[in-house]
């Protein structure tokens, strides 16, 4: 079993000024080596966890632990440990790309010679290279998002606390983040957590998930788990030649239709009567697939 | 769990800082140019030439308030708004993920605005005792008395910069704070121009000291009222960055 990296207990939070928690409660663990991944609406609460758990804010009541130690009890054990990514990335506009990576490995404990080393390296990891000289604030917001994942990873620290990585990002991009993510958690056994509304890509990294509802989980376990304990419809994209549609058991309807194709969402119970039903001979192509992790969200906080 | 590496030393953070603030003359420059040195060089043309009635002792006032105004423009105003536009940014958060102390974020900040100042400092000062043909009798104390100077005018600013509501509203409030600090006393205007109340409220006001301290080592002559100065201005320093470093938000307080 692997070492416990994070250990919340009992979080509560409530704004000046605000009737309701923005935490309520929240007792969970992250696991060293883990792929955490906070689902949940705009202002569910996944900010103001991710920023208690850098130490940036203040809870109310409960504790935050990194590896055994409470984070307001030594500030720079979090900033040691922890790279962290926030939702603004205007942060750094008065630096270059280069400066930003640089001085942030530096400051995390590297010696010049080795700064200069790691930010060459994730330049190089990142596709920085053509803007490695421009001013941030410069960049367009995709440009932006992947310097501060670069930021955030300089000086290699054991755990990245990312909110939100692939906002701004072309799927190329985002394919990207999701990748290289994967390949620092299997290499390194980096730590991640993240905030996304990227459920589709998310569900390709992340190990076990927490879906988010004001202030409190409404979920948490992982994916497999998850959808294991709701009955999520099975998805079948069916492709036949126009105008010869294929007729479907009674009670069966698409939820989406184009002159030669169907999407419909089926009961798992429902699928062979589905399949006995069709006739191939009209069908030109047909995908199933389970729920997928989006599903998952979308009936947590339905 | 790695890294087994040490938090880098006071000294790495506060160079790094420096270095990291000192790129805001990206920014800066065009601000230095005009509030820096053409604002401070248009009130000493405008003020210096109808006191010319009053003597070379007259327009040293003048001579030195322009240069308290250059440097409560490059310092105070320009340390507003950074500050303003960190808080606001997140770059105070940024600064707090990583492992340094919170007082080297303040330092490293007025230092490296402090040393964006000195070339507008320079030009305002030769020019304007070119204009007004004030001579210069710069004594090597300076070197300790004009940063002693800023540091105090910069910590106002990095005050005004937390405390404003947004960074839209400190251009105001840095303007007025430096125009009221700029008249009240003599730091302009010599001081049997001004009325007895004003006299009597400069005394609280930073802007006193540092152009007493500034008219001794850049004019002369130095006297026993330069250490007056010095120790009002080193006060003034510890007290406004230590309430600054109270204000700058940092972890979880």
């Amino acid at each position: 079993m692997a070492a416990v990296a994070y250990d919340v207990k009992n979080l509560v939070k409530t704004y000046p000024r605000q009737r309701a928690p923005a935490i309520d409660g929240v007792t969970f663990q992250i696991h060293e080596g883990e792929i955490f991944g906070l689902l949940g609406d705009n202002g569910a609460g996944k900010t103001t966890l991710v920023r208690q758990m850098v130490n940036l804010l203040r809870p109310d009541s409960g504790t935050v632990e990194l590896f055994g130690r409470d984070v307001r009890d030594d500030p720079r054990h979090v900033a040691m440990l922890v790279g962290y990514m926030p939702q603004k990335s205007a942060a750094l506009n008065r630096l270059t790309v280069g400066e930003a990576i640089y001085f942030t490995a530096h400051l995390r404990g590297l010696s010049r010679q080795a700064a200069r080393g790691e930010r060459d390296a994730l330049v190089e990891l990142w596709r920085l290279g053509d803007i490695v000289d421009k001013s941030s604030e410069q960049l367009s917001g995709g440009q932006r998002r992947l310097m501060q994942l670069a930021v955030a990873m300089a000086g290699d620290p054991p755990v990245l606390v990312l909110d939100e990585p692939t906002n701004d990002l072309d799927p190329v991009n985002r394919k990207h983040v999701w990748d290289v993510l994967r390949d620092r958690n299997t290499r390194r056994g980096t730590t991640v957590i993240l905030i996304t509304h990227d459920a589709v890509e998310a569900e390709k990294a992340i190990q076990r998930v927490g879906i988010v509802q004001r202030g409190r989980f409404t979920a948490l376990g992982t994916p497999g788990e998850l959808k294991s304990r709701v009955a999520l419809q099975v998805h079948v994209d069916l492709s036949f030649t126009p105008g010869s549609p294929p007729r479907l058991p009674a009670g069966i309807t698409p939820w989406k239709s184009a002159p030669d194709s169907w999407s419909l969402r089926v009961d798992p119970d429902a699928v062979p009567a589905l399949m006995a039903a069709l006739d191939f001979a009209d069908i030109t192509d047909i995908r199933l697939s389970s729920a997928t992790l989006e599903d998952l969200y979308l009936h947590y906080v339905s | 769990m790695s890294p087994n590496r040490n938090a880098p030393s006071v000294y790495a953070q506060l160079v790094d800082l420096l270095l990291i603030q000192l790129s805001n003359y990206r920014w800066a420059w065009r601000g230095t140019v005009v509030t820096g040195v053409v604002a401070p060089v248009m009130m000493l043309l405008a003020i210096g030439l109808p006191a010319k009635q009053y003597g070379t002792g007259g327009l040293a006032y003048v001579l030195v308030g322009s240069v308290v105004m250059s440097l409560m423009f490059q310092n105070q105003n320009q340390v507003a708004h950074n500050f303003a536009f960190m808080k606001a940014m997140g770059t105070l958060d940024y600064f707090a993920t990583l492992p340094i102390h919170r007082a080297i974020v303040v330092v490293g900040t007025v230092s490296a605005f402090f040393l964006l100042s000195l070339p507008a400092l320079g030009v305002t000062l030769l020019l304007g005792a070119l204009f007004l043909g004030v001579p210069l009798a710069v004594d090597p104390v300076a070197l300790l008395v004009v940063p002693l100077c800023a540091l105090p005018l910069a910590g106002v600013g990095a005050l005004i910069g937390l405390l404003a509501p947004g960074p839209q509203d400190v251009g105001p409030i840095a303007l007025v704070t430096t125009m009221a600090m700029l008249f009240v006393g003599p730091v302009i205007l010599p001081p049997d121009t001004l009325p007895d109340w004003l006299m009597a409220v400069s005394h609280v006001s930073p802007t006193n000291y540092a152009a007493s301290a500034i008219q001794q080592v850049l004019v002369g002559p130095v006297t026993g009222r330069l250490w007056v100065d010095v120790g009002v201005l080193a006060a003034l320093t510890a007290v406004v960055l230590w309430v600054v470093g109270r204000k700058v938000p940092w972890h979880a307080r």
